[in-house]
């Protein structure tokens, strides 16, 4: 079972299941290895920004405990980016029957074990960049960076468990490759190959995540500052509070559109339709166009109640959104 | 004159902003069942799932309807008269449900009352690039009126492809350009004005 791939001009190699399992296991190794520090000045950063936020006389260093954090977080990104790349090197799907290759694995930076860290690195970089209302918003934002870090470290586990899932289904693939089942082989690799050609290496997965990623980055600044609007009962935190909004707007509205064709195309005859996913992402994107339109008539009499109001309720549905996939089973989820 | 036009802008404002939110709310229902489904009744997604997506399109349904009528007195609002206005919405209306009564298909009576708004929005962004006088905006600056048509534009467009185009060929170019009309126009519509008027709320 040995095939020849030349997929890559400048790389042509003999390639079987049991040389990709040993180099995959050295890379696990090696991302484990590299991730330990990295992890190591996570966890300093959440603990910086968690003492500057917690300790009055430490107010002062929000911001550069943000800037400790978001460093830690990009450092950690350069050793996920180095862990791709040399995954789409080492992890092939090859058809067992004909021995030729059909392609390497561009697996995105923002799924599964590094979803959480994606965005903690968003958010960690919004908390640093933050401008207006920036001295008030920055504690919630670090706050909320360095809690998704410290869950990205906790649940996630990028370095030490990294893509459970692909490494699970790619792992299987492999060992019914090697077994000589032929039936076996044959179904793993159209497993496989279906997963790499319309999840893993399909544009939509490095197109749609990034942009509802950002979306959810700027509606967390905006329910910020709604709260600080509602606490503080000032009205410039309103104004802050709908300009991220519609910054974060106008990527959901693109993210979910593009997320559509997709879907029709890649879960044809699957029970996605009104699936809990789909669902919470429409709720959000109808709550959070009713706060944009709510927001027309703001100088009417009570109206900056409606729109905060609108503005809190999107946002609970973000986050139920986000919670949806862990939690109702569907072909968009993984509960 | 202007009062009376904006309690009008007022209300269908309202009306926008109740639907979404009902639909929202039919949304997080329809989510809790599920999930209730999925851990009360082994194997929901082979033997209840075709039904209760039935029954969610069937909710969805005049509540999109409603919200398509909704939209449709807004795109033109910007042209007509309030008076004119109810009458060309009920005749867009009335073509629709006899659409729907000759091919016996709701969704040809949609189909065909989408088609009819997306062209009166096309007129209505040809207009306002075009800088003619008469259309109704709430929205200052040629900028943000052309952001505001495209917004509106890309919302019918959008529908016209759930409704009609889900098994057509023209499926994915449709898709991206009623993604291109509702990114740019909300990028037009959002970032064109200064923050003065941002005071005031969005542009529609």
């Amino acid at each position: 079972m040995r095939a020849t791939w030349a997929c890559r001009p400048y790389t042509v190699r003999m390639t079987s299941p049991a040389t990709i399992s040993s180099e995959l296991s050295a890379l696990l190794a090696a991302v484990t290895v590299a991730g330990r520090p990295v992890a190591i000045l996570v966890w300093a950063g959440v603990a910086a920004v968690a003492l500057a936020i917690a300790v009055p006389s430490f107010r002062g260093w929000v911001r550069l405990a943000s800037a400790v954090l978001l460093g830690a977080l990009a450092l950690g990104e350069a050793v996920l980016i180095w862990f791709h790349i040399r995954l789409g090197q080492v992890c092939l799907s090859v058809d067992p029957q004909t021995g030729r290759a059909a392609g390497a694995f561009a697996v995105p930076l923002w799924i599964e074990s590094e979803k959480l860290y994606a965005l903690a690195l968003l958010l960690a970089t919004v908390a640093v960049a933050a401008r207006r209302h920036g001295e008030e918003l920055r504690p919630l934002l670090a706050g909320g960076a360095a809690l998704l870090a410290g869950a990205a470290l906790a649940v996630g586990r990028p370095f030490s468990a990294p893509l459970p899932d692909f490494l699970a289904q790619y792992r299987g693939y492999l060992a019914a490759w090697a077994s000589g089942d032929a039936a076996a082989a044959a179904q793993a690799f159209a497993g496989i190959e279906g997963s790499r050609r319309f999840f893993y290496n399909a544009w939509y997965m490095w197109v749609h995540p990034p942009l509802l990623f950002v979306s959810y980055v700027a509606f967390a600044a905006s329910f910020a500052a709604t709260v600080l609007m509602l606490v503080r009962k000032r009205s410039s935190y309103e104004q802050t509070a709908y300009r991220c909004a519609r910054l974060g707007y106008l990527p959901l509205t693109a993210g979910m559109i593009i997320g559509m064709p997709w879907a029709i195309v890649a879960w044809r005859g699957e029970a996605w339709w009104w699936s809990g996913k789909v669902n919470m992402s429409l709720m959000m994107w109808a709550l959070y166009t009713a706060y944009l339109h709510g927001r027309l008539y703001l100088r009417r009499p009570g109206m900056w109640r409606v729109a905060a109001a609108l503005s809190v309720l999107a946002f609970a549905a973000l986050v139920l959104t986000y919670l949806t996939t862990y939690l109702v089973p569907g072909v968009h989820s993984v509960a | 004159m202007e009062r009376r036009r904006t309690a009008w802008d007022f209300a269908l404002m309202m009306a926008t902003v109740a639907l979404l939110v009902a639909l929202g709310a039919q949304s997080l229902l329809g989510t809790l069942y599920a999930w209730w489904a999925y851990r009360n009744e082994p194997g929901w997604e082979a033997t209840g799932y075709p039904a209760f997506v039935t029954v969610m399109n069937a909710i969805a349904a005049p509540l999109a309807v409603a919200l398509v009528v909704v939209m449709g007195l807004c795109v033109p609002k910007r042209l007509f008269s309030r008076r004119a206005l109810v009458a060309v919405s009920a005749v867009l209306v009335g073509v629709g449900v006899s659409v729907a009564a000759v091919e016996d298909s709701v969704q040809a009576g949609l189909t065909a009352y989408l088609a009819l708004a997306a062209l009166l929005q096309c007129a209505v962004v040809v207009l306002t690039l075009a800088d003619a006088g008469g259309l109704a905006y709430m929205a200052e600056g040629r900028a943000a009126k052309v952001g505001s048509g495209l917004l509106h534009l890309g919302f019918v467009v959008f529908a016209l492809t759930v409704v009609a185009l889900q098994s057509s060929s023209a499926m994915l170019p449709a898709f991206v350009a009623s993604a291109l009309l509702l990114a740019g126009g909300s990028a037009l519509s959002f970032y064109s004005r200064g923050s003065s008027s941002e005071r005031s709320g969005t542009s529609t």
